[in-house]
């Protein structure tokens, strides 16, 4: 095991906290942003949420009946809100939820510890890359107050943003330069987050931590940091023309000037695409950790597994194309990107697997975060083999834009990456707070959430193979039965997240048992669990080594 | 591929998409957990690969790992086996998890590539009728395609005898041999010549449908031109009149067809080839109809182009499938598929909205020429 006695727990001087303006507004360490990033996901997530509740509830009869509350009995400013809604239940719940959550969160937590560095390699960065999510974070509440499309109020043409729905022809008003705007932020902060952690990690891991002996986690926030680096500017790009287009008279993408709207499309997907890749990497860090903690077995396969991670990353680049089948594109640019397509679930076939030969043979403990993981391991297959019939063309055709499309990415994503989420979050809570929580809360919040999310988004294929149109306010009377039972799954679901509120409460506040430095055991290998729990401000005064005999830090 | 062709055709018999669902209201069965019944042999072929194919692969992987999960549940929790053993690697097995996943894949491949260049190529399918006179055996095929859409095999013809009471679709072989694959001029030479008041057609051409039919040409082009927030459609092979199709209130239709019924329905003819082009005046919007498998954004700026072939006569819905501002969801698109005598009726009826002389008042019919399968009846 690694030489790691060096942690500085008792070192008093590393537990000299500033003052707390100081420590939260102007703070360099990665733990207190780490913090500061998963409390914004929190105010994001209830917010995205919250937006998705609105969109079930409007969804569980035909007709438009619920949303008129909200806008006076008007029924066209209820038409906007829907699309509103889902517009920005899409943007909260990727660039301000699952992002900040896992990347700046546990990311900017758990990368430094887990490779045996003091601290990140640009602290002041760090701290600039949190705070310009603020305000990108404002700016985007600012857009949904401006008016968008007449004296509606916010954008409503989807996270996607076509143009020209987003443009001068759809949506005149402020709304989209402001969303635009955010957007720039957003991504502005990613691209200096991820230069951040790819220097980190290439520069300061332990001595004799080579690249092998990387922990997975570690890996997986390198893998996505490349991808940020390499997307994002697309996105900055697409939308700054956008903006011109909008503003100063280019036209980029608009069609009587000589422009083209599939241009954006391209640009939007060339980023879009590694953008969901983005958001599951981490998760797929964090799931090899607590599957190998829980099994008390070595990660099955780790070289496979890191290089699947670099593998999907690579592949996620040349498939962009498959979002847009239906948009005219030539029959043999349809193939190419069929064949692209599926060859990602090769390397993602390899991290199911090896997740399940890590625990073959192991000795397994049934602790929240494992169940979790292994709800995680189930949807996500799910999630991924409806994303092989939709990478072939020829079914996409009929399925595209319809609720199967829903219920495939909802299931990669808001069932594979926010699993991912409370499974690191279950993990690495009493590392974090040092407290621990109570199990059965854990397991009843995993119990409503699995059963309310599968009855959210599992009927939602049946809309879909029925035909039924995605961003739809309201919809034929044959719709409504699965509708329904959607909407009584987000319900369960919203109950499931009060008893996670609840568990937290009581953990915080009632609860309140202490956390020991590795409360999971023999299985928690990585030098977080060589910490006290929480870790103190500075850890690693002098750094664990891995140079001595074979030690790996997994 | 011939095998797969050949497993077909039973397959879309059993997978229940018979000739008499497609009713308005049936396409939709409330509560329904499956595809909305085929109009037309290509989608047919899209549900048979979804049905047969896709779906049964996708089930049976997610319950083996849902069967792995349980079992070391089961098997390998801390009661049941206290000491875990401590193996990482096998080099076997991992090969094994490589190498499936990649041949599953490439079964999957070969069936989605042969469907989707069906879907995308609009075909081109010829034909020639000739009368029977009880002496002539030989019959001409003008094979004049491009040289990769050339007539090469028995399977790209088919020779069909219509006595006026009914067709029969002649064998390879047995009925007739043929002299010239891969050549300008096809000579087709029937066993025994076709009698008097016979009838003989003969289609030629690579876009063959699971059913081994030729899908001949397109006979007619529709133009749709989406806008916020319903469509204008143009019938340019006769007279280009136009109209707009706009949703019916929820007071002027049933509670069923509310949202998916229009005003103005396009109406087509059964059995023939469309060829739809779209495009938009505002924002993108898309032209579906799931019975058809059929869907094609409508884009400013740019004219993209799809094509059907309707089994049955009926109406068919679909609804926009592109969002494009807050009434996206009030464009349906509803298509109702006639006999030829009844589309020629109503071509004639929107000539005379328009001002336009009847096309089709005289016993000779005037389609458009330069398309194969308006041949002069």
């Amino acid at each position: 095991m690694a030489d790691t006695h060096a942690a500085s727990g008792h070192d008093d001087h590393a537990d000299h906290t500033p003052s707390f303006f100081v420590r939260w507004f102007f703070s360099t360490n990665h733990k207190d942003i780490g913090t500061l990033y998963l409390i914004f996901a929190i105010v994001a997530g209830v917010l995205g949420g919250a937006m998705s509740g609105l969109i079930r509830m409007e969804l569980a009869d035909p007709g438009v009946t619920f949303l008129t509350n909200f806008t006076g009995g008007n029924v066209e400013a209820a038409y906007n809100f829907y699309n509103v809604l889902i517009t920005y239940h899409g943007l909260m719940m990727i660039f301000f939820m699952v992002m900040p959550a896992l990347i700046g969160g546990f990311g900017n937590w758990f990368v430094p510890i887990m490779i045996g560095a003091p601290d990140m390699a640009f602290p002041r960065m760090n701290n600039i890359s949190f705070w310009l999510y603020v305000a990108s974070g404002i700016l985007i509440t600012a857009s949904l107050f401006a008016p968008g499309y007449g004296s509606n109020l916010g954008f409503g043409g989807s996270w996607v943003l076509y143009p020209p729905l987003s443009s001068n022809t759809g949506s005149p008003g402020p709304a989209m330069d402001l969303l635009i705007l955010s957007l720039h932020l957003a991504g502005a902060s990613s691209i200096l987050g991820a230069i951040n952690f790819i220097t980190t990690i290439f520069n300061m891991r332990a001595p004799g931590m080579t690249l092998h002996k990387m922990p997975l986690f570690a890996w997986s926030v390198l893998v996505t940091a490349f991808l940020l680096v390499l997307s994002l500017p697309v996105l900055a790009g697409a939308i700054t023309m956008l903006l011109t287009d909008r503003n100063f008279g280019t036209s980029f993408f608009d069609a009587a000037g000589g422009g083209d709207p599939l241009l954006f499309q391209h640009l939007f997907w060339f980023f879009g695409h590694p953008e969901v890749y983005i958001l599951i990497l981490p998760a797929f860090g964090v799931i090899s950790h607590i599957v190998s903690t829980f099994s008390k077995k070595p990660i099955f396969g780790y070289l496979g597994m890191a290089y699947a991670m670099v593998a999907i990353g690579f592949v996620g680049f040349i498939v962009w194309a498959h979002h847009m089948y239906t948009v005219g594109l030539t029959v043999n640019m349809k193939a190419y990107f069929v064949a692209a397509t599926m060859v990602i679930a090769v390397p993602t076939g390899i991290k199911i697997f090896s997740w399940i030969a890590t625990m073959w043979g192991g000795s397994i403990e049934f602790r929240t975060p494992m169940i979790w993981a292994i709800g995680f391991i189930f949807l996500f297959t799910v999630g991924g083999v409806t994303g092989v019939v939709l990478a072939n063309a020829g079914v996409d055709h009929y399925m595209h834009d319809t609720y199967y499309v829903v219920a495939h990415f909802h299931y990669t994503m808001s069932l594979g990456a926010v699993w991912g989420i409370f499974a690191a979050w279950y993990y690495w809570f009493p590392k974090m707070t040092g407290k621990m929580y109570r199990e059965w809360l854990g397991n009843l919040h995993f119990l409503f959430m699995f059963v309310g999310v599968n009855m959210v988004f599992f009927p939602q294929h049946f809309l879909g193979l029925q035909g039924m149109p995605r961003r739809y306010i309201d919809y034929p009377e044959a719709f409504a039965y699965w509708n329904k039972i959607s909407t009584i799954g987000y319900e369960i679901t919203a109950f499931g997240v009060l008893v996670f509120a609840a568990c937290m409460f009581d953990a915080f506040f009632i609860y309140r048992k202490k956390a020991a430095a590795n409360p999971w055991g023999e299985g928690a290998t990585t030098l977080e669990w060589t910490l006290p729990s929480p870790p103190p401000f500075h850890q690693f005064n002098e750094l664990p080594r891995f140079d001595k005999g074979d030690a790996k830090a997994f | 591929m011939k095998i797969l062709t050949a497993m077909k055709k039973p397959i879309a018999a059993i997978s229940g998409f018979g000739v008499w669902a497609a009713t308005a209201q049936a396409q939709i069965t409330p509560g329904g957990i499956g595809m909305q019944p085929a109009n037309s042999a290509l989608a047919e072929e899209v549900h048979w690969f979804h049905n047969i194919i896709l779906m049964p692969v996708i089930t049976i992987i997610s319950l083996f790992v849902l069967a792995l999960l349980i079992w070391i549940a089961i098997r390998y929790n801390s009661k049941a086996n206290p000491t875990p053993r401590k193996f990482s690697h096998n080099t076997l097995i991992e090969i094994i998890w490589t190498g499936v996943p990649i041949l599953i894949l490439l079964a999957i491949a070969l069936p989605s590539f042969e469907l989707l260049y069906k879907e995308d190529v609009t075909p081109d399918g010829q034909q020639v009728v000739a009368a029977g006179d009880g002496q002539t055996v030989d019959f001409v095929f003008a094979n004049n395609f491009p040289e990769s859409r050339m007539v090469r095999r028995p399977g790209h013809l088919q020779v069909i005898v219509d006595d006026g009471a009914e067709r029969r679709v002649l064998k390879h072989r047995a009925d007739y041999s043929v002299d010239g694959f891969g050549e300008a001029d096809l000579v087709v030479s029937m066993t025994n010549p076709p009698p008097a008041g016979e009838r003989v057609i003969i289609r030629g051409g690579r876009s063959v449908d699971h059913r081994g039919d030729v899908t001949l040409a397109p006979t007619m082009t529709i133009k749709a031109s989406g806008y916020q927030w319903g469509w204008t459609y143009s019938y340019p092979d006769f007279g280009d009149f136009e109209f707009v199709s706009n949703m019916l209130p929820k007071d002027q239709t049933t509670p069923e067809l509310y949202l998916r019924e229009v005003d103005n329905r396009i109406v087509v003819p059964v059995g023939e080839t469309i060829r739809v082009t779209t495009t938009a005046r505002d924002v993108i919007h898309a032209w579906a109809l799931p019975a058809f498998a059929v869907k094609i954004d409508a884009v400013p700026g740019r004219i993209n182009e799809t094509w059907f072939n309707a089994d049955r006569e009926g109406v068919y819905y679909g609804q926009c499938s592109e969002i494009c501002g807050i009434k996206h969801s009030f464009m349906p698109i509803a298509v109702e598929v006639v006999s030829r005598p009844a589309f020629e009726a109503w071509i004639d009826s929107q000539r005379a909205l328009a001002g336009l002389e009847p096309m089709f008042d005289a016993e000779t019919v005037q389609l458009a020429q330069g398309s194969a399968g308006a041949v002069a009846e």
